[in-house]
């Protein structure tokens, strides 16, 4: 029995890539235009009762120090309630599930729920990369980002002999699932060859290991599950959800094949959603490295520990394979717009459920699809949400 | 009262620069290398290094050191903690006396004096003397090629020991050799070589030398500033080879660090080993009994002999001299800010605390007031173990400056249980899973004028046996 308090009646995302020609507010009025023109039933902005906001790095687009208000002022809904939500990469889907919570309590009847992120106003350097000299003077020194995922490779490798061609593929075919999405930042494909022969970023990892820095924008509109059909006949409920913490710093992780937090988020999203992992159609997972994906569908009990690798080389997760992951192109092809990533990782299962996927259309048989993002240093935040078409 | 050698220790950085590299540079000759530091280290670090030897070679107890003495040309702070953070680094106790002897290359022999008169005045039983320095030669100066670094450290005592310091014979003479002005960053070239032959150096340390000489000396460690003057000295007290000549071979001129190293490296064997170090207008000539073979003796050479080759473009990098256009990244947490002050102790010592009742160690104490493992809230501040192997690790290639790839990071299990995660020391080549570390101080950023001081991780090389390395 599937939690089901709350509908997703609308979502839609822009275009991701390097937007140099929009604005952080030009970016979230887009999404929230997109949200709107998909309720079936036709929608109003101003019948938004409040909004939670996901934008992880504030610093990125010059306006810190600002919390959600930018948002009602840039969508034409000045005075309505809106609070920012930081949760490092899961922000976006941590503020899906806070909205949902909003939906659930009874406060509001209509909330949207908006992920904005403006990577590239900045340079790589004075960017992501800058946070090679954040942090603590001497535990993170020289920390950027796949320093976080990268030792997880080298152990993944060691203990269950994990090749960079079984990472690799991975890449693969998420450009591949990418270059069939409109909506991706990447729309080309690319072979193993060319993942194992581009430039080493942090052993490991290669270049094409890792996924791009991009801006976008992706937004939902959640109701009260009971005035779902005031907006459509094609619903799509919150079956569940999980968060879960871990030890931020790498030093203090148990363990280097395995993100404790997914694993802790995913077994209380499932039982939230009364559904197994088996019962899952199609999943929506954090490959901002090609390691995580391998991490991440062990975690979310997909393959057994340490069969990530040979399961994804064998296509397990392929867009016809057992159990299709990151049919939009992943974070590796459709992009890493930290705060936006997981609205949009919604947006995607909530195409697939409503059968609007196109060329990306998966077999729906049981009714569920699952979004994840891991992230916060190391890996020391995780949240798993569970989408279904299923009524009850 | 007596004074007593009980330990030493030496210790040299990481690359090795050919002068004749240097010489092409600017169309001349070069004979020998130098040693230079690698960009994460300094005189501050060579000196914890020698020190660390030394301390284990004599089997002290840090915490019972009561006087520390440091000779340097050049502090780490022009003005500010350097001997406080090299006594921090060393685990010894905050009550520990001593002195910093600086501003000329003579200062490595100021420090061993003082630390000797210390003992012999009573007013320290256990003192600990380094001499170290990293020189910073001007782009095109004479000298350059030959201008290196290196440390050594002496541990001496009242008791104890297989040496005895002796006779003490001092010149000063106020004139101008080679020096830096106020605000100056390298070394400036001597007004003329010919004058500084005649009339500085030849005159004032061929007295020190010959009032030496009425000894019964096997072994003399001698200045050389050019390569040519160290024989014309020895050639005075009628020594064909003196030991320094070998240290000047390895590492070149280590400044405030030469004279002792020199000693040192012959002090495994017994007889009267005279140490004798000149810079910034003073000379002084110090004579080491030794008995028997000194602890740590025996690995000084070894300690000179290893370095990797680098062009003279990478030196100059390292060394400062080369820097990258536009700004750098600055550090996240401002090296004068209140999270330096609440973590000097735990990064400088290297501190965890262990849960009382688990036992698991956390680290640093001040971001963990509960245990990682049980959640409790009783930890107990623990030095954490030096030597541990590599759980996992990566080589990150991709940072902005000042940051210089290929960086190695890696998680490691320590002996005592504890889970760190440190920059490695060197290229990652020879980083795996399972491999032998030891930690080492280390420079970790230069930041807003500041420098930033913590341990990374070095392989151990060779021997997998737990000896003072």
């Amino acid at each position: 029995m599937s939690w089901n308090k709350v509908a997703v009646v609308g979502a839609g995302l822009i275009k991701m890539g390097e937007l140099f020609d929009q604005s952080y507010e030009q970016m979230a009025a887009g999404a929230f235009d997109a949200a709107v023109a998909a309720v079936d039933k036709g929608f109003e902005p101003r019948q938004v009762e409040a909004a939670f906001v996901a934008t992880q790095r504030g610093t990125l687009w010059g306006q810190e120090g600002i919390g959600g208000n930018t948002i009602p002022t840039a969508l034409g809904l000045t005075g309505i309630p809106c609070t920012r939500i930081e949760n490092a990469c899961p922000s976006g889907s941590d503020a899906f599930r806070v909205g949902a919570m909003a939906v659930a309590s009874g406060v509001h009847d209509v909330v949207l729920v908006i992920g904005v992120e403006k990577m590239r106003d900045k340079s790589s350097e004075e960017g992501l990369l800058s946070r090679a000299a954040a942090g603590h003077p001497i535990f993170t020194r020289g920390e950027t980002a796949p320093v976080l995922f990268a030792p997880f490779a080298t152990r993944h490798m060691y203990e269950f002999g994990t090749t960079r061609e079984m990472l690799a593929s991975i890449a693969v075919k998420n450009h591949y699932n990418g270059a069939r999405d409109p909506y991706a930042h990447f729309q080309n494909e690319i072979t193993v060859d060319d993942v194992l022969k581009s430039v080493p970023v942090c052993h490991p990892l290669h270049l094409l290991d890792c996924c791009p820095q991009t801006d976008g924008a992706a937004a939902t509109i959640l109701v009260s599950a009971d005035r779902a059909r005031e907006f459509t006949d094609a619903p799509v409920f919150v079956a569940g959800f999980g968060v879960a913490t871990d030890h931020p710093y790498l030093h203090e992780k148990d363990s280097f094949t395995e993100i404790k937090a997914t694993r802790l988020a995913a077994e209380r999203a499932y039982a939230m959603a009364g559904v197994e992992p088996a019962g899952i159609d199609c999943a929506e997972v954090h490959d901002c490295f090609t390691i995580t994906e391998i991490l991440d569908i062990e975690d979310l009990g997909f393959v057994e520990k340490g069969r990530g690798g040979i399961a994804s080389l064998e296509g397990e997760t392929a867009l016809r394979g057992r159990i299709p992951v990151n049919t939009s192109g992943g974070l590796l092809a459709k992009g890493h717009p930290i705060g936006a990533t997981g609205v949009a990782q919604l947006t995607e299962c909530w195409w697939q459920l409503r059968g609007e996927a196109g060329e990306r259309q998966v077999d729906i048989r049981n009714g569920y699809a699952l979004q994840h993002n891991a992230g916060g240093r190391g890996s020391g935040v995780s949240v798993v949400n569970i989408l279904t078409n299923r009524a009850s | 009262m007596t004074v007593r050698l009980l330990g030493v220790g030496a210790a040299a950085p990481a690359l090795r620069l050919a002068a004749a590299d240097v010489g092409a540079a600017w169309g001349r000759s070069g004979r020998g290398q130098a040693a230079v530091c690698a960009p994460d280290e300094d005189m501050l670090t060579l000196g914890w290094d020698a020190a660390t030897r030394a301390i284990a070679a004599a089997g002290i107890d840090p915490e019972r050191v009561d006087a520390l003495f440091w000779g340097t040309s050049r502090p780490p702070f022009a003005e500010g903690p350097s001997l406080a953070f090299l006594a921090a680094a060393l685990g010894l106790s905050s009550a520990v006396g001593g002195a910093l002897c600086a501003g000329s290359a003579h200062a490595g022999m100021e420090a061993l004096a003082a630390g000797t008169d210390a003992i012999a005045a009573g007013s320290a039983r256990l003192a600990v003397v380094v001499a170290s320095d990293a020189v910073r030669p001007g782009p095109g100066t004479g000298f350059e090629g030959r201008c290196g670094a290196g440390a050594a450290a002496f541990v001496l005592g009242a008791e104890g020991g297989t040496a005895a310091l002796g006779t003490r014979v001092s010149r000063t003479r106020p004139f101008l050799d080679r020096y830096r002005g106020d605000g100056e960053q390298d070394n400036r070239d001597l007004y003329d070589p010919r004058l500084f032959r005649e009339e500085m150096f030849l005159p004032v340390v061929t007295e020190v030398v010959e009032a030496l000489a009425s000894f019964d000396v096997r072994a003399w460690s001698l200045p050389d500033p050019d390569g040519r003057l160290g024989a014309t000295v020895a050639k005075r007290v009628g020594t064909h080879t003196p030991t320094s000549a070998s240290v000047y071979a390895a590492i070149g001129d280590a400044g405030a660090a030469t004279p002792l190293l020199g000693g040192a490296l012959d002090m495994d064997a017994p007889g009267i080993v005279a140490i004798v170090g000149t810079g910034g207008g003073r000379t002084t000539g110090m004579l080491v009994h030794v008995d028997e073979p000194v602890p740590g003796a025996a690995r000084v050479a070894d300690a000179l002999a290893e370095g990797r080759p680098v062009s003279y473009a990478e030196a100059l990098r390292a060394r400062g001299q080369l820097v990258p256009t536009g700004e750098t990244i600055p550090m996240g947490v401002p090296p004068e800010s209140a999270m330096f002050t609440r973590g000097a102790d735990e990064m400088l010592g290297l501190l965890g605390g262990r849960c009382v009742d688990c036992g698991t160690i956390s680290t640093p104490p001040s971001i963990h007031p509960h245990c990682i493992n049980c959640g409790g809230p009783k930890l107990e501040p623990v030095e954490v173990a030096r030597g541990g192997q590599v759980h996992t690790f990566v080589v990150n290639y991709t940072m902005p400056a000042p940051f210089v790839a290929p960086l190695p990071l890696a998680v490691l299990d320590m002996d005592d249980g504890a889970r760190l995660m440190l920059q490695v020391v060197g290229d990652g080549s020879d980083v795996e899973i399972g491999r032998r570390v030891e930690l080492v101080l280390r420079k970790y950023a230069h930041e807003r004028g500041v420098p930033v001081y913590g341990f990374k991780a070095r392989c151990r090389v060779g021997s997998t046996k737990d000896d003072a390395w």
